[in-house]
């Protein structure tokens, strides 16, 4: 089990991120709050997400390949422990609470569907999934 | 007439062109190039016809490079543009337009003629088009345009696989083109009727007569007519125009 994702870590590449995220989304980057709905506040579409991923490889001279976020954030679970039918379980649901911390409570519903995931993102999941993507890198050596 | 543009703005813009050793393409890498463009064109197999629009645009102080690339290959297709973002920072204008021809009856085809069509055809623009659009988008700018053909609606006998190659681009068109327009990427094609090339070579051989009789115009097109087509959507002159499949065929005439 890889170690948690410290506060120190996501602070250092958050200006970064902030950063790309307002290119990518066309917003001021004073609108760019770490805990900010990507969707719901700042109007990202699904393409703007594959944009920011396109960005952050390049910056990063990283991979990330597609689906990583849920990936990352189902941890441990198998597929079908993490969601059944596309509808999250709730040991899924307590897993993705947990990888989301950043995320205020009051945006997660029950039940949530697996495509329903992207509307909880915010600037620190892109992130998680830098550092996450370089601890990779660096332990492919 | 405050409003009428003074420039077409294709001066200092970065394009790659697929297949422009020769026909066609050639004509759009030579007529980009004169307009100012950095142009890097793609080609299969004709080193000798490359380095030659390479040489010649180079010495009429032109930028035009050339890079052998299989568009078939999706992994060579994306080190290809790469290579070309890595050398001028961004593209601005992707010309899809290397194809093939594979003419025969559906019921004499072989497997190779299907596939070596589609492959080319339909493969080798996702190929490209997925490998360039990322950085399109992330530029929010750019213009697309692929090279369909006048089969695509008209199409002739022995030519199943290529209509059906050309119709996919056609389609393929109009949908980047709404998936593109938020990112401010126009996304157009171009049809050429029958033009002088060695592609058409065959057909205008063995079909002249009956073909010239369908052209209103009566004669074949010169590649630098497609090209003129090509060089008008890239330009700023068309900025309002995107998922459209312009015809530049003559006026031909469905039997």
């Amino acid at each position: 089990m890889a170690t948690a994702i410290t506060q120190d870590e996501i602070d250092s590449v958050f200006p970064t991120v902030a950063e790309m995220v307002a290119d990518a989304l066309g917003c001021e980057l004073a609108d760019v709050k770490p805990d900010a709905s990507l969707i719901e506040d700042l109007g990202a579409e699904s393409i703007d997400f594959l944009d920011m991923v396109f960005r952050l490889e390049r910056s990063y001279k990283v991979k990330i390949p597609r689906g990583k976020i849920v990936e990352n954030a189902r941890g441990t679970l198998s597929e079908a422990e993490f969601e059944q039918n596309g509808v999250i379980t709730e040991a899924g649901m307590a897993q993705l609470k947990s990888y989301l911390s950043e995320v205020p409570a009051g945006r997660f519903k029950t039940p949530t569907k697996v495509k329903e995931i992207p509307r909880l993102f915010t600037p620190v999941t892109f992130c998680k999934l830098v550092i996450s993507a370089q601890r990779e890198t660096k332990a492919a050596g | 007439m405050s409003a009428i543009l003074p420039e077409s703005g294709i001066a200092g813009k970065i394009a790659i062109v697929t297949g422009g050793g020769r026909g066609i393409g050639r004509a759009i890498v030579e007529l980009l190039a004169s307009q100012g463009a950095d142009v890097t064109f793609f080609y299969q197999s004709n080193a000798a016809a490359a380095n030659q629009v390479v040489a010649a645009g180079v010495g009429a102080g032109q930028k035009i490079a050339a890079l052998r690339v299989d568009i078939r290959d999706a992994a060579a297709c994306a080190e290809a543009v790469e290579r070309v973002v890595e050398r001028c920072g961004r593209i601005d204008i992707l010309v899809n337009n290397a194809g093939t021809i594979r003419d025969n009856p559906l019921l004499a085809f072989d497997d190779a003629d299907v596939d070596a069509v589609i492959d080319t055809n339909v493969k080798g623009v996702f190929n490209v088009t997925r490998a360039v659009a990322p950085h399109m988008v992330s530029k929010r700018a750019g213009r697309i345009v692929n090279l369909s053909s006048v089969s695509a609606a008209k199409g002739g006998r022995g030519q199943t696989n290529y209509a059906a190659s050309k119709g996919a681009i056609e389609a393929f068109t109009r949908a980047l083109a709404v998936e593109l327009a938020p990112r401010r990427i126009t996304v157009n094609a171009v049809a050429p009727g029958v033009i002088e090339t060695d592609m058409s070579k065959d057909v205008r051989e063995l079909a002249g007569d009956e073909i010239t009789s369908r052209i209103l115009l009566k004669r074949y097109g010169k590649p630098e007519e497609i090209a003129y087509a090509v060089w008008f959507l890239v330009s700023a002159y068309a900025n309002y125009v995107t998922g459209q499949v312009f015809s530049i065929d003559g006026g031909f005439k469905m039997e």
